[in-house]
């Protein structure tokens, strides 16, 4: 089961490639009610102790598959599952520090069902009174602090 | 003892055979039941708990435990949401979920699904009408494979006021063949901010009775369509300003852009009257419920009497959208929500029942 936050500590670790660290995962959950296709979810941002990290360095993994967030963008037949913490791979050479981290990542996705575009609005930290079936409906970002061992 | 004091054990073995209730399925039911509403649950209700605190089969069986004895409950999913696989689940999970609901007594009453017309782009264009349709019936033969036989079919929108994308009578007309074939009723939600009088509500009611379409499209009405008293806040129930309209995309704010002003005026109960013969299955929105069982802002006590004074037999479907949902509150509030209902029927029922006896045939 999935971790009551939408940023996972579980899965929080650098990545090794041939014996480097080449870069950190760190794993999102949606909490929107409703699972999207790839192609209508807008983007992820990530931040981590307020350095921010380009899209184009940022992968996702949904259902054991790797996207580039521009693969993602024509991806219409996969669905991120509701139950599933998307695995998002950050390429950062020397990977991070093990110990505390501020991580902040940025999600927003296009809604049929809603008038409004969604991907001109800013993302911004969710309110804490927004509803339930509110919650992930707007582009929002989220923040926690969160362990990474190794 | 009077009526009001019978138990509802009593009340269903006197009114048993009374009356012969048709399912939403269109099959007779074998044993006899209570006139009116049927009772339902959407596991939207149980969205915050889901995959996080609960698995789906928790889910399932907190529904299961709603039932009297020998009862059945009917069930709602989302199918992107609830389904493993979606939209290609495996066989193994299809011979599960119809274990479970086997296990659990629960009936597939309504498969939540969405015709997702900005696939692509939330620019136009957006789905062709091929692709929509293809779309649409997809979910309706996944939806039959499970079991169930009412979709709530959700369009796509064009503007703040809810309406369907443009060619939503195309994909529906080319859908309906395979939706009668498939004993499936699609139903777009008509759900806040739109209202049951208003030009979307004729356009459907139009389209139905000149495309003959019933049953196999209709409408499935929200009761957020009744709600009063929204101030906007999200204070817990029982404090002041402890109204969960954050929750409902009736807009008010900013960020809502190019939603309906004024949305917040309720429609009357009355209005879904000449509505009926169209609506298979209804939400049965609530918000928050009072440790007497009661929702203050939805009016259930007339819209139940009402649906039971018209003979309406359908599935009300429990959708739970209180703010303590994230805190795990909405399991119990599924339960109060049943209670209350409960009585509301039996009291209507027996109300309908006193005024036949009195009426001389």
């Amino acid at each position: 089961m999935l971790e009551k936050e939408i940023i996972q500590e579980n899965g929080f670790r650098n990545v090794r490639q041939n014996g480097q660290v080449v870069g950190f995962q760190v794993r999102y959950r949606s909490c929107y009610y409703r699972s999207v296709w790839l192609s209508m979810s807008l983007g992820f941002d990530v931040s981590v102790d307020g350095e921010t990290f380009p899209r184009d360095r940022i992968s996702v993994t949904v259902g054991g598959r790797t996207y580039t967030q521009e693969q993602m963008k024509t991806t219409t037949e996969v669905q991120w599952p509701i139950s599933e913490a998307a695995i998002l791979t950050v390429s950062k050479p020397g990977g991070l520090k093990p110990g505390l981290h501020e991580v902040e990542v940025g999600w927003g996705h296009a809604a049929s069902y809603m008038p409004m575009e969604m991907a001109n609005m800013p993302r911004r930290p969710q309110s804490p009174t927004v509803g339930a079936a509110m919650r992930g409906m707007m582009p929002f970002t989220e923040k926690r602090k969160i362990v990474l061992v190794a | 003892m009077t009526r009001h004091e019978m138990t509802r054990k009593e009340f269903l073995k006197a009114t048993a055979g009374a009356v012969a209730v048709t399912a939403c399925s269109g099959t007779a039911s074998a044993a006899p039941e209570k006139p009116g509403p049927k009772r339902g649950v959407s596991i939207y209700s149980y969205s915050d708990d889901l995959f996080k605190t609960a698995t789906l089969e928790d889910c399932l069986a907190a529904v299961g435990d709603l039932a009297a004895d020998g009862e059945t409950i009917g069930l709602e999913i989302l199918a992107n949401s609830h389904i493993e696989g979606y939209p290609n689940p495996s066989d193994a999970w299809v011979a599960r979920w119809h274990e479970l609901c086997a296990k659990y007594r629960l009936k597939p009453v309504e498969y939540g699904h969405w015709v997702d017309s900005k696939l692509r782009s939330e620019k136009p264009p957006w789905l062709s009408t091929k692709e929509s349709y293809e779309m649409l019936v997809r979910d309706i033969r996944l939806g039959s494979r499970l079991g169930f036989t009412c979709g709530r079919t959700k369009l796509g929108v064009i503007d703040g006021q809810l309406t369907p994308v443009q060619n939503w009578r195309e994909f529906i007309t080319m859908a309906l063949p395979v939706a009668e074939k498939l004993n499936f009723r699609m139903m777009p939600e008509i759900h806040p901010p739109t209202r049951l009088k208003s030009k979307m509500i004729d356009d459907y009611v139009d389209f139905i009775e000149k495309e003959k379409t019933t049953p196999w499209f209709g409408l499935n009405i929200d009761f957020g369509v009744f709600q009063s008293g929204r101030t906007g806040s999200g204070a817990p129930p029982g404090q002041p300003g402890g109204r969960s309209a954050a929750s409902e995309p009736t807009g008010g704010a900013g960020a809502r852009g190019g939603m309906a002003a004024g949305a917040r005026e309720p429609s009357k109960v009355e209005e879904m009257i000449p509505l009926l013969p169209y609506v298979h299955c209804c939400h049965a929105k609530f918000m928050e419920m009072d440790d007497n069982c009661e929702e203050t802002s939805v009016p259930y006590p007339e819209i139940i009497k009402m649906l039971v004074d018209h003979k309406w037999s359908g599935y009300l479907l429990s959708e739970y959208e209180g703010e303590d949902r994230g805190r795990g509150g909405a399991f119990q509030a599924v339960r109060k929500h049943h209670v209350k209902r409960l009585d509301y029927q039996d009291q209507a029922v027996m109300a309908d029942r006193a005024h036949d006896l009195s009426v001389p045939s």
